[in-house]
This record gives structure tokens, C-alpha cells and sequence, in this order.
């Protein structure tokens, strides 16, 4: 197969939409719920991931 | 792929608070699970337990098919849609798949999380014909997809056991 090459944001993008994804799915019952649920988890991804990436940030000098 | 899904099947032996649903029924149910299960219920259980063990291993082995046989619908296509990409796109990022009789607990750790795929642990193996190759940060996060998605697929296969024996769907 085609290897694949993602930058670290689009690696960071792709994980937490399928994760979130299937927490809003698995974890709730009614869409809307589900909707929300893997919204809210999509966001927190998001933010954890990028504030941990700044708090490593002065490390990696 | 978000419609609302049966939480039981309709012919399966229903023990315990199984009507009930979300945070409210697990509540009711801890309360009064000790109240509510009778001695005589061991023989009503024991075909339920088997069931829900069957249920747990064809979601492991082929991920999404616990909850198809549950006819939870939704649950099943997102768990092996969500289950498939992510394998596809570890072995597509040239992650590690890891193979049993690993030198070290990391290794034996990461071929455990990879087994938890099921048969897509096979898929993983044949897509990626060229090896994995972790120098580059690509193949470091392919090798976390893949042991994500056997995680994942053990913990739907989990969901699938707990909605088979009535406690949560």
C-alpha cells in the first residue's frame, strides 16, 4: 500500500475524530447525546493535546 | 449511523434492572442488584453468561460483530469503521506490528494491544508489505493507531459483553 505521511497536527486531527467518534457512540444512547459527547471529546483532545505540546515546547530546545 | 439502537435483543433472558438505561439504571442497579437477584437465578443466568462471553469474543475477533449480534446497529459499523481506519492508517504510517514472543514487556505489551483487533490484526500485518519504519514520527504514530485500535476493539467487545448481560447498552 501507499505509505502515508501526516504532519503531527494532522496525526493529532485524525486520532482524536476516530476516538471521539466511537466514545460518542459507544458511551451514549440518543444521538443528540452522542453528538455532544463526541464533540465535547473531540474539543478536549484537541486542547490536551496542544497545551501538552507547549508545556514540552522548552524541552525540545 | 447515530440512530437510536435496541439495547437488548428480544429474545435474550433479561436478569437484574436490564429495563432501565444510563446513569439512572446503573444507579438503581447498584442499589438493588443484591436485593433483586434470587438463588433460583444462577440457572436463568448461566445461558446469558455464555451468550454474553460468545458475544464478547465474536466482537474481539471481528470487531463490531458483538454488537451486530446484539442488534445494536450504530454501535457495530462505527466500532468497525473507527476499528478499520485506524488499522489502515497504522499500517499505511508504516507503524510497528508487533509479534508474539517479544524479547520485552514493551513488546509483549504492544503485540497484546495489536491481538486486541482481531482478525484485522492479520490486515494490519498484510497491508503493511514493507515493513514498519518508526525512525520517522510517522511510524511512531502508526505504531499508536494500531495498539489504539486493539484497545478500542477490546473495549467495544467489553461494551458488548456488559449489553449481552443486561447491565448497560
Amino acid at each position: 500500500m501507499v505509505p502515508l505521511h501526516f504532519s503531527h497536527f494532522q496525526s493529532l486531527l485524525l486520532f482524536a475524530l476516530i476516538i471521539s467518534l466511537a466514545f460518542g457512540t459507544l458511551g451514549r444512547r440518543k444521538p443528540i447525546e452522542r453528538v455532544k459527547y463526541a464533540a465535547w471529546s473531540f474539543a478536549m483532545f484537541l486542547l490536551v493535546g496542544i497545551a501538552l505540546g507547549w508545556l514540552m515546547y522548552p524541552f525540545s530546545k | 449511523m447515530f440512530e437510536e439502537d435496541h439495547g437488548h435483543p428480544a429474545a435474550a433472558p433479561v436478569p437484574e434492572v436490564s429495563s432501565q438505561d444510563g446513569a439512572q439504571g446503573e444507579a438503581a442497579g447498584g442499589a438493588t442488584e443484591a436485593a433483586t437477584i434470587a438463588p433460583t437465578q444462577e440457572t436463568v443466568d448461566a445461558p446469558s453468561a455464555a451468550r454474553a462471553v460468545a458475544v464478547a469474543l465474536a466482537g474481539w475477533l471481528l470487531p463490531g460483530l458483538g454488537h451486530a449480534l446484539m442488534k445494536m446497529w450504530g454501535r457495530a459499523l462505527t466500532i468497525f469503521l473507527t476499528v478499520g481506519f485506524l488499522v489502515y492508517l497504522g499500517a499505511g504510517m508504516r507503524g510497528n506490528v508487533f509479534e508474539p514472543g517479544g524479547e520485552d514487556a514493551f513488546a509483549r505489551l504492544g503485540y497484546l494491544a495489536d491481538a486486541g483487533t482481531g482478525a484485522f490484526y492479520f490486515a494490519a500485518r498484510a497491508l503493511e508489505v514493507s515493513g514498519s519504519d518508526v525512525s520517522h514520527a510517522d511510524g511512531d504514530y502508526g505504531t499508536r493507531f494500531l495498539a489504539t485500535a486493539g484497545v478500542l476493539n477490546l473495549l467495544a467487545a467489553l461494551h458488548a459483553y456488559e449489553a449481552a448481560r443486561g447491565r448497560k447498552a
